[in-house]
């Protein structure tokens, strides 16, 4: 057995909250382990266990008094001991980390603890050592809305997100990915029919050309001010206060659009300075002109400029005061787009480097520059040509019309090999060809016919869930390797959160996929395809919790500068964060502190942080003094806040829970609340929570928990950098339970760093958990501690994590039920 | 190549947006006229609308001794709104759900508030796959009636399911995400989006203004059932029982829409009426949402597109910030006042605005025609929560208004305090009695309630 730093965090344990991160302050002493060795459970337990809990434990856990539901006292004797490995291991860590005995009581000598550690560790080991290796099993899953946005893509060309229409997938473990979680409800199965019908008509025929262009969509800012009733007819897109316009529009056809916007803008002449004589009253009128010069001239000329995907399709002028812009009425541009989702944006960029974007503001709530509206309207000169996706499915390349008797089968064979992620019999193609007889037969076209075909693949089981079939040969318990075809569905949704495409088909039809190179090969090929952004937007988005930014609405009186658009810049910060430390393949440990971030001009103002202008993210070197890694983002720092203020308690949280694998149980019932209105006024937030170290049974949680949250107390509930939290400075230092002090983040992310194995450990389960769609049991202990090991081995290279988590047994192979 | 080149939805239908209420039906009671000359009295239609976190019941309702009272003159803040419907509903009040308690499990009392409400089960602490609850009192009516009308019951909502594996203590967010299970382990998801509620009850019409394209493709898409069941049947056959029962999910759902289908195909010749169709997504309001949200509601009842609907105002452990009252905190928060005075006041502020926007489901019920009396004559919809003093998670005397006179079987204008600890689904069984389902016990059910 390896020697290693920490014990294993119980796997089975992350159904039930633990108490502490595995061994985190660990104190001297596992040298004391080798003692241990050789030794039967048993033996060590009377010997080294049984008279510390005899000492230390049974005045409180015993049969009378039951404290926390346990009582020591039947084991005493040596019983049971086998049947309860997980307790041992609750044991040892707190007996580490020093929680237990309560402080105050009679403490054990650290090397007693130790050894207690160590009987643990061994004793668990043992008992998990003794079972057949067992990779577990993961149920059916069927594709949850994301990877049935993606698989449909692939599968056909079609684009739209249909499965935006359907419930939303429940969570297990953390993850909408889980099998056993995702359900097949009657509404989910309307909606998958409904969905059937639209695609299938959409990838054979294309959406329905209208007789006449029309408005498409009408795009309106919500919360627009100027719109009265108008809005109620828009298509409501984020609120900027800098006044743009911003999101993406899904173009049914490839065919020409007119973009059509107005500008607002509401600059006031400045006013009359103070003793500047005024006008005569009788003095003759300013000629219009002049009038008109005068007005345009009050005020700088300031470009407007509308990009789709980031290319400027428009760009103007705009000059002058209050309705001069306004008049100059619709900037119309007529382009020729591909058909799918496009990003657009129509904005002032100037207006990004004002500092504080209420300078944008009138006292009305009015914004002074602004984006009034975008209109889309088409098609123009629609082309009449099949759409796209049809050379998807019409492979045999013949004209609408021009089908022979072959097409039948080789198109759909085609198809279904690929729905169903696997070869087709004949007895299934037979299926499907007969539903294309069926129509032909009823006097409907060939195209007709396989449009039925696609609609009947996309609601059959074989592709709605991914299966993995037991061979019937084998007794229950063997555990056996994937087929080369699940590896694929499964690495294929592991890194992009969709079907396996025709490389990964290929090796698999030619049973290679699962040689150690090849796969080796394919890994590194998929982490560097661009799908790989599956891992930022579906795994990192789950496991940092960031989907809850959305819900997250700081109080707009106390933080009045965070519109809807710095939310999405802070979560774009993230993610372009996440996706460079993939990209380069950096250490894991980069995440908590590596000095480097992505801003923008808006975000940067929002941190303090100067020399960063316009509207695009770049990369922005950082010194760490303030900002580095994850921790310090507005992001994080955000969704781990209340609306109206910091929680040191709710960022420690976040921190145990996301960062180190380790959250901390639910408060007990019948606490004191926090007095929100002294908090900040009367009394420091950090005084009132000291409140948590006074009572001996509160600090056992909350002495891990506060500090954390603590060194974080100078970033305010949107991220912003403060000082002061009202009047009081902030003490952002913190001392852990084994007495290790710090001040500040950066310190802070010293000692995260150094706890590496419990990083890495946490973020391989999490990623294993993810990969696998299960909860991880008990038996996957030893697949995670090959993982971190290998892991620190390369440097913890985030594709050494994959690399390893794929090569894993849980991922390689299943255990019939 | 399909020719069929009718005119997108969108310039037919009037878009108007989301803030505009559905126009009153007389407009499109003709076109369902078929169905509702079949009817020979009017059905009795059954609604929960649930609101989470408590409420603060001294602004409530003032229980009085045990047995029945006229409601008061004045109405406590909370009930205040509601006060022009007075001769419409009753308070109820004593009744508990023992579901909801611990019973030694850990700390979950909103994810158990949500998961027992209608069930009267104790759900099983789990954030895994094992959850389970019990039937809900609104599915054992969809079982028994629903194939009377084309849904056998809606599930709707204003907010969308939380993301995240626990989402109370150790229970799995699946408990608090709905308060409908039509299984002890199959919960039913709720439509949030009032577009996709109106598209489901109106738009799956096919558009082909070609009858005899309609019909083929009905063809085809039973042919297209047809297939994926017996490939799920086969399937099944050779998948190790928690996958057999994964695919049991699937082939319910597949038979379940088959029925509907046939049932909708009875209503399918008649062109779809001329409604406003709201706008995607959700409104920004959020009595703009609920609003429109009634509506449908009503519409649902009045067309008899189903007789059974559960609607959450916001989920249990909901922490949405309710501006428009005039709040800035989030709700679950303030719950957990202590005896602030000030936080008090601000859920009371919440609990009366949710009631606010409950004033105009009544509004609609009773003035919408039906036959011989209003929608809300021949209804029970019942408004409460799970929880009654939020701040320390309370299983008895929950807050219970009932309204409508269930076709005569109910007298309102009451207040009822039951004896303490008398089990809601006692209320459950006897407004499952005025549906005319037969059931001996529902959940921890002693008996029925006089109502």
């Amino acid at each position: 057995m390896e020697e290693r730093n920490s014990p294993a965090t119980l796997l089975a344990g992350m159904r039930l909250t633990l108490l502490i991160a595995a061994g985190l302050w660990l104190s001297a002493g596992l040298s004391n382990q080798a003692s241990a060795q050789g030794e039967p459970p048993d033996a060590a337990f009377a010997e080294h266990v049984g008279p510390l809990l005899a000492d230390y434990c049974v005045s409180c856990h015993n049969d009378a008094l039951l404290t926390a539901d346990l009582s020591f006292e039947p084991f005493l004797a040596g019983d049971g001991l086998l049947e309860n490995a997980e307790l041992w291991q609750r044991v040892a860590e707190r007996l580490q980390a020093g929680q237990m005995p309560p402080r105050g009581r009679p403490q054990p000598a650290d090397d007693a603890k130790a050894q207690v550690a160590a009987w643990a560790n061994r004793f668990s080991d043992g008992t998990a050592a003794s079972d057949e290796p067992n990779p577990g099993r993961v149920t059916a899953r069927r594709l949850n809305r994301t990877e049935y946005n993606n698989t449909v893509r692939s599968l056909l060309g079609v684009h739209g997100r249909p499965a935006d229409e359907f419930p939303a997938d429940d969570s297990g473990y953390g993850f909408d990915n889980n099998g056993d979680v995702l359900s097949v409800s009657p509404l989910l199965m309307e909606k998958l029919i409904t969905a059937a019908q639209q695609i299938s008509r959409d990838a054979v025929f294309g959406p329905t050309l209208p007789d006449e262009p029309f408005q498409l969509a009408h795009y309106m800012a919500r919360r627009s001010h100027d719109a009265d009733g108008s809005l109620d007819s828009a298509d409501t897109l984020p609120y900027s206060m800098r006044g743009a316009l911003y999101g993406s529009h899904l173009f049914p056809w490839t065919a020409e659009y007119e973009l059509r916007f107005r500008v607002a803008n509401y600059r006031q002449r400045a006013p009359r300075p103070e003793g500047a004589p005024r006008r005569p009253r009788d003095a003759p009128p300013i000629p219009p002109g002049d009038f008109l010069e005068e007005m345009r001239l009050a005020a700088p000329p300031v470009p407007v400029v509308a990009t789709l995907d980031g290319q400027v399709f428009d760009r103007a002028i705009i000059e002058g005061v209050n309705a001069f812009g306004y008049e100059r009425g619709e900037f119309v541009t007529r382009l020729a787009v591909e058909a799918g989702e496009h990003d657009f944006r129509v904005s002032y960029p100037h207006i990004a480097d004002i500092v504080d974007p209420r300078e944008n503001m009138l006292p009305d709530g009015r914004r002074v520059m602004y984006i009034d509206y975008l209109d889309i309207i088409g098609p123009f000169a629609a082309s009449p040509a099949p759409p796209a996706s049809y050379d998807e499915i019409f492979i045999c390349r013949h004209e609408p019309g021009g089908h022979n008797e072959s097409c039948a089968g080789d198109i759909v064979t085609n198809l279904a090999r690929r729905a169903y992620r696997r070869p087709v019999d004949a007895h299934e193609v037979g299926q499907l060809t007969g539903l294309i007889a069926q129509a032909q037969e009823a006097g409907d076209s060939f195209e007709e016919g396989v449009r039925v075909a696609v609609q009947a693949v996309l609601l059959s089981p074989h592709f709605l869930f991914r299966i993995e079939r037991d061979p019937v040969t084998l007794s229950n318990d063997d555990a056996h390797l994937l087929t080369d075809h699940e590896l694929a569905s499964r690495l294929s949704y592991f890194l992009w959160a969709d079907m396996p495409d025709e490389e990964l088909f290929r090796l698999a039809d030619a049973g290679r996929l699962g040689r150690p190179q090849v796969l080796d090969a394919q890994v590194r090929r998929m982490l560097a395809d661009p799908r790989s952004t599956a891992l930022v937007d579906t795994f990192a988005e789950q496991w940092l919790q960031l989907r809850n930014l959305d819900r997250t609405k700081p109080d707009p009186t106390l933080f009045p500068a965070v519109d809807d658009e710095l939310r999405a810049a802070m979560r774009r910060e993230t993610d372009l964060f996440l996706g460079a430390v993939i990209r380069e393949d950096r250490s894991l440990l980069d995440l908590i502190d590596a000095p480097f971030t992505f801003l923008n001009g808006p975000l940067a103002h929002h941190y303090g942080i100067t020399g960063v202008t316009g509207e695009a993210f770049q990369r922005v070197p950082l010194d760490g003094t303030q900002r580095s890694g994850l921790l310090t983002q507005a992001s994080i720092l955000t969704v781990s806040s209340y609306p109206t203020r910091t929680s040191p308690v709710l960022r420690g949280k976040w921190v145990l829970q996301n960062l180190l694998g380790a959250p901390p149980p639910d408060p007990p019932a019948g606490i004191p609340p926090l007095d929100e209105a002294a908090v900040g006024t009367s009394v420091s937030l950090r005084t009132q929570l000291e409140a948590h170290r006074a009572n001996a049974s509160c600090a056992v949680c909350h002495d891990q928990i506060d500090p954390m949250g603590f060194g974080l107390e100078r970033y305010d509930a949107t991220g912003g950098w403060r000082t002061h939290d009202g009047p009081f400075e902030i003490d952002d230092s913190g001392t852990l339970p084994d007495g290790t002090t710090f001040r500040g983040s950066l310190e802070l992310k010293g000692i995260l760093r150094s706890e590496s194995d419990a990083f890495t450990q946490n973020l391989a389960e999490k990623l294993l958990t993810y990969a696998l769609g299960r909860g991880l049991e008990s038996y996957d202990t030893t697949a995670i501690d090959t993982i971190v090991q290998r892991v620190a081995d390369a440097d913890h290279r985030f594709s050494s994590l994959v690399l390893w988590v794929v090569d894993s047994q849980p991922f390689r192979m299943r255990r019939p039920e | 190549m399909n020719s069929s080149r009718h005119l997108p939805r969108r310039s037919v239908l009037k878009g108007l947006g989301a803030t505009l209420a559905l126009p009153f039906l007389d407009a499109m009671v003709p076109a369902f006229a078929r169905a509702a000359q079949v009817r020979a009295a009017s059905p009795t239609r059954m609604a929960f609308v649930y609101v989470p976190n408590g409420i603060v019941m001294d602004e409530w309702a003032v229980p009085g001794l045990d047995g029945t009272f006229p409601l008061p003159t004045d109405f406590p803040r909370i009930l205040q709104p509601a006060a022009a419907y007075r001769d419409q509903f009753s308070i109820l009040s004593g009744l508990m759900q023992d579901g909801g308690r611990a019973h030694g499990d850990g700390p979950g009392d909103h994810a158990r508030a949500g998961a027992s409400y209608l069930t009267s089960a104790h759900p099983k602490e789990t954030a895994g796959a094992d959850i389970q609850a019990g039937v809900s009192v609104d599915q054992v009516a969809a079982q028994h009636i629903g194939h009377h009308t084309r849904f056998p019951s809606l599930e709707l909502g204003c907010e969308e399911g939380l993301y995240g594996g626990n989402c109370d203590g150790r229970y799995s967010c699946a408990y608090s995400n709905t308060i409908s299970w039509r299984t002890p382990s199959a919960p039913m998801p709720q439509e949030t989006s009032p577009r996709a509620v109106f598209e489901r009850m109106f738009g799956g019409t096919d558009l082909d203004p070609d009858p005899a394209r309609r019909a083929r493709r009905a063809t085809y898409n039973q042919s297209v059932l047809d297939l994926v069941l017996e490939q799920a049947k086969t399937l099944q056959g050779s998948l190790g029982a928690t996958d057999r029962r994964k695919l049991d999910e699937y082939l319910f759902s597949v038979r379940d829409i088959e029925k509907r289908i046939v049932k909708a195909e009875q209503d399918a010749d008649v062109a779809p009426p001329d409604l406003t169709r709201p706008r995607p997504g959700v409104p920004q309001s959020f009595i703009a949402h609920a609003q429109l949200m009634f509506d449908l509601m009503t519409v649902a009842f009045q067309t008899d597109m189903t007789r059974v609907i559960t609607f959450m105002i916001a989920l249990e452990l909901g922490n949405k910030v309710y501006e428009e009252a005039g709040v800035s905190e989030a709700h679950h928060g303030l719950t957990h006042h202590r005896g602030d005075a000030g936080k008090i006041e601000k859920i009371t502020r919440i609990n009366r605005f949710h009631v606010e926007q409950f004033t105009h489901l009544l509004e609609r019920l009773s003035t919408t025609n039906d036959g011989d009396g209003t929608l809300l004559d021949h209804s029970m919809v019942v408004y409460g929560a799970g929880i009654s003093d939020g701040n320390r998670h309370h299983h008895h005397d929950l807050p219970t208004l009932l309204a409508g006179r269930a076709g005569g079987r109910i007298t309102q204008g009451r207040h009822t305090s039951y004896p303490a600890e008398t089990p809601m689904a006692n209320l459950f069984v006897t407004m499952l009695d005025h549906m005319g389902v037969e059931v001996e016990t529902l959940g921890d059910s002693t008996g029925r309630v006089t109502l």
